[in-house]
């Protein structure tokens, strides 16, 4: 047998340009299936390590996955506001014990400004269970006192080189355009985040009235033509919200949460909706699922091909054989010592691809990872391959053998009938 | 050493049968001298001895054992240990080396690669001394056998055939695509080795010359009489 | 009253359905062990309102060491009766928009947040069927979840009592769950008595296993 694996290998390495493409085309092919599987779980983990510890998000009423998206991911955008007088009343539920209101809109250079309460920065949980800690600075306060201060996340940090006590003017919108910028009253880095690896890195935190203040000569999205009022004027105006887009609420027992759910859906105040963030994140995947089965078929598709590729070749090839085939023979190999050798031989292409597949996607995830960071903020981990990713690279190796049987059969059976005079 | 009675055997499909031999007996240790025509069933002659093909009916024994006796796995095996073929051109691997093709038969059968290893200390080294003595200059034994030119490939697969002093050899028209100069030292050499060890040589051509050196003589279309029938109706 | 089907067709007619939901659920839990021993809707099937996972019936006593398999109505307990505020009761004359019917309702909803535990299960070691909604699910796996006994627990239907909802911590998270997946949770109920949120709190189990439900 070992006989067979060593005239196997050196009679494909002397085949080696035939049989490149072949190769490649398997690599290719481990490689679209490997790396795609690394970045959904990635993102995956990502994202369900994005939110922990709320029991209900609340918003105005949409679908549940859009009210997640951008209550906790700050991806795509509200149907329309919530009062904060419903929040206080949802506060009163005898089952709710916090309430942190968020509020969306406003955008720093791409990232996004989250206005919130000091409270956030207790209440806010990630990954498992993780409090949030700030490297640098502290918290904005509530209130008056806690005007123009702002709590960046760490990437925004990073990225744009922020230290404390720099001055950032927040833009209205996530527009690029001049004249949407709030200028006139630039913000103050009072805290510094630590990395979480989740959404808060590529947020600006302010307070509510910060919030407020800013909006505060603004009407419908654009400023009020010939209303100035600066920033110190703005102290004196009543700036507490009315108005904000989501909340996390906590409850003092997790039981509680189906009653405290349809509370807020039968809420008679305004149409309002809460979601359990685990069934709405359940929910996106479900989604994304069908996109997700579609891309892992065409990756097998190109499976196929390749080693419809590699059938071919070596079929192909087998006419020029049939003298070889017949010296062993001679030698005393049989017609099954053959076909086993012409399986071994597309087993080894195929086991090469196959690895100089899972290489290139680990070299393409370890200089992918730090732009996809920073740009999508997914986290990509290069890492031994997960329990799928080897079930898939030996799916391809099989594959690959199974194939190879193809040619190898046809191999047996010229060997059989040529015997020692092969008529070529 | 080789055992024929009442052989028949057509190829598949054929109408009637091209090899019918009576019988025929080559001892041990005898360089036989096999002559006929092209075409006339040499080669399908030399499988059925070789045990590559099996008679319809009748029997093919080498050292007493009958091929038919054997299955499939255990042919191969007999033939590995015992048998050494000479083709008339393309006998080698392209992909290995002049000694890696010496050793071939070593990695199909035990026993003559315990054989090569008694006579030269290891296969390996009992490979490079029978290239050696074919003449083949050290510098090609580790060259791939496509870049060795023709005479060198047969003088290669002449070695190949002799290591592991198996007991037979069989050679198909060996010297058929040699020169005259080149022919005269193969045959040299081989005769010189199958006298040395002891062994069987059945030697088939159609060159009626070569014959004087070898111990008997054979016509085919004496031993066959299909091939006898078909010359007789060719001569009429 | 333990036969309370002429509320159900009574409701039902009426169009009172919320109220009818409500009050069928319970008369299913409260039944308890005059319905057939083996659980006569047959052990799964398709599961909707009217059959929870697991049927209904007593539970089989197990083996000492060993989980004993329960149902959803051995968390509530016998003495329990809900209907008893509303004898008096005269379905048939409300309709929907009646603001009787909004009060009962109300009422219903309000019974059902104070559903009392079981203490005779406290500290048992069961073994039981649900649904699973996630709470907790990370990388590390799912380590919080509720088990419901019905599915669409948290959209379509008035959530379960309290005392059809069991916390459950799994002392090792299990991966691949999704929301309103069907388990077997197996580990020892913990009744909490704690008069905080819910008037009565419910049950809490450290799950020793967590397996995907298989149709027997």
């Amino acid at each position: 047998m070992s006989a067979l694996l060593t005239l196997a290998w050196r009679s494909s390495w002397s085949r080696r340009a035939t049989l490149s493409l072949v190769l490649l085309s398997v690599a290719l092919s481990t490689f679209l299936l490997l790396g795609f599987e690394q970045v959904r779980t990635d993102v995956r983990e990502n994202f369900s390590q994005s939110v922990s510890g709320t029991d209900l998000v609340v918003g105005a009423r949409t679908g549940s996955v859009q009210l997640m998206l951008y209550a906790a991911f700050h991806v795509g955008s509200a149907t329309n506001n919530i009062r904060m007088d419903s929040l206080a009343a949802i506060a009163q539920h005898r089952a709710v014990d916090w309430v942190v209101p968020l509020s969306l809109g406003d955008s720093h250079h791409g990232f996004a400004v989250l206005g919130t309460t000091s409270d956030y920065f207790n209440r806010f949980l990630y990954g498992d269970r993780e409090p949030l800690v700030l490297a640098q600075g502290r918290a904005f306060t509530n209130g008056i006192d806690g005007l123009y201060g702002a709590v960046l996340g760490a990437e925004v940090a990073h990225a744009r080189r922020y230290r404390l006590g720099d001055k950032l003017t927040l833009t209205h919108g996530s527009g690029g355009l001049p004249g949407s910028e709030h200028a006139d009253k630039p913000f103050t880095v009072v805290g510094i985040l630590a990395r979480t690896g989740t959404p808060v890195d590529r947020t600006v935190h302010i307070s509510l009235e910060s919030l407020e203040a800013i909006h505060i000569d603004w009407v419908g999205g654009a400023p009020l033509p010939g209303v100035v009022i600066a920033p110190e004027q703005a102290r004196k105006f009543d700036l507490a919200p009315k108005q904000v887009t989501a909340a996390l609420v906590g409850l003092k027992g997790r039981a509680a949460v189906f009653n405290v759910q349809r509370f807020v859906s039968g809420y008679a105040g305004e149409p309002l909706m809460a979601v359990l963030p685990g069934v709405a994140l359940d929910e996106l995947w479900d989604v994304v699922g069908l996109g997700e089965k579609a891309l892992l078929g065409m990756s097998a598709m190109v499976g196929v091909v390749s080693l419809a590729g590699l059938i071919a070749v070596v079929m192909a090839g087998l006419n020029e054989r049939r003298r070889e085939l017949a010296v062993l023979r001679a030698e005393g190999a049989g017609p099954r010592h053959v076909l086993l050798l012409l399986a071994g031989e597309g087993l080894m292409v195929t086991l090469a691809g196959a690895l100089l597949g899972a290489l290139a996607t680990g070299l393409f995830i370890a200089t992918s990872a730090p732009w996809v960071q920073a740009h999508h903020g997914v986290n990509l981990k290069l890492s031994v391959p997960s329990e799928t990713q080897w079930m898939l690279l030996a799916a391809v190796v099989l594959a690959g053998g199974v194939a190879s049987l193809i040619p190898a059969w046809r191999a047996y059976r010229l060997s059989l009938a040529d015997g020692l005079s092969p008529r070529v | 050493m080789i055992e024929v009675r009442d052989l028949r055997f057509a190829w598949p499909g054929a109408a009637s049968d091209c090899v019918v031999i009576d019988a025929l007996s080559i001892p041990a240790g005898r360089t036989v001298f096999l002559h006929g025509p092209s075409g006339g069933g040499k080669s399908t002659l030399l499988g059925l001895l070789a045990g590559v093909l099996l008679p319809r009916v009748g029997s093919v024994s080498l050292l007493g054992t009958r091929w038919a006796d054997l299955s499939g796995a255990r042919r191969d095996a007999f033939r590995a240990d015992h048998v050494g073929y000479i083709f008339q051109q393309f006998n080698l691997l392209p992909y290995l080396s002049a000694v890696d093709n010496v050793l071939l038969p070593c990695r199909f059968s035990r026993l003559r690669r315990e054989r090569a290893a008694q006579d030269g200390g290891s296969p390996g080294h009992a490979a490079r001394e029978l290239l050696e003595r074919v003449g083949l200059s050290q510098a090609l034994w580790t060259r791939a056998a496509a870049q060795l030119s023709v005479g060198q490939q047969q003088r290669v697969a002449a070695a190949r055939a002799l290591i592991g002093r198996p007991e037979v050899v069989i050679a198909d028209e060996p010297t058929s695509a040699l020169d005259a100069l080149l022919r005269d030292s193969f045959m040299d050499l081989l005769l010189d080795a199958c006298h040395a060890s002891r062994g069987t040589l059945v030697f088939v051509s159609h060159d009626e010359r070569l014959a004087a050196r070898f111990d008997e003589r054979l016509s085919l279309s004496a031993v066959n009489r299909t091939a006898s029938s078909m010359q007789a109706e060719d001569s009429l | 009253m333990k036969n309370g089907s002429w509320v159900w067709g009574v409701a039902a007619a009426t169009g009172l359905r919320a109220v009818a939901t409500m009050v069928g659920v319970l008369l299913l839990g409260a039944a308890g062990s005059s319905w057939a021993q083996d659980g006569g809707a047959g052990a799964a099937g398709s599961p909707s309102l009217s059959r929870p996972l697991g049927g209904s019936g007593a539970s089989k006593a197990a083996a000492p060491g060993t989980f004993r398999e329960i149902k959803w109505d051995d968390l509530v307990p016998q003495d329990w009766d809900p209907l008893k505020q509303f004898k008096s009761t005269n379905f048939s004359v409300m309709n929907d928009s009646d603001p009787r019917a909004t009060e009962m309702l109300k009422r219903m909803r309000e019974t059902w947040d104070n559903a009392p535990t079981n203490n005779e299960m406290d500290g048992v070691a069961v073994r039981i069927p649900g649904y699973l909604v996630p709470l907790e699910d990370n990388k590390s796996g799912l380590k919080e979840f509720l088990l419901v006994p019905y599915f669409g627990a948290c959209i379509h239907s008035p959530p379960p009592p309290a005392n059809q909802i069991i916390h459950v911590k799994p002392q090792k998270p299990p991966k691949g769950f999704h929301s309103m997946d069907t388990v077997w949770v197996s580990g020892t109920l913990k009744t909490l008595r704690s008069d905080s949120y819910m008037g009565s709190s419910g049950y809490r189990m450290d799950a020793v296993s967590v397996e995907a439900y298989v149709e027997k």
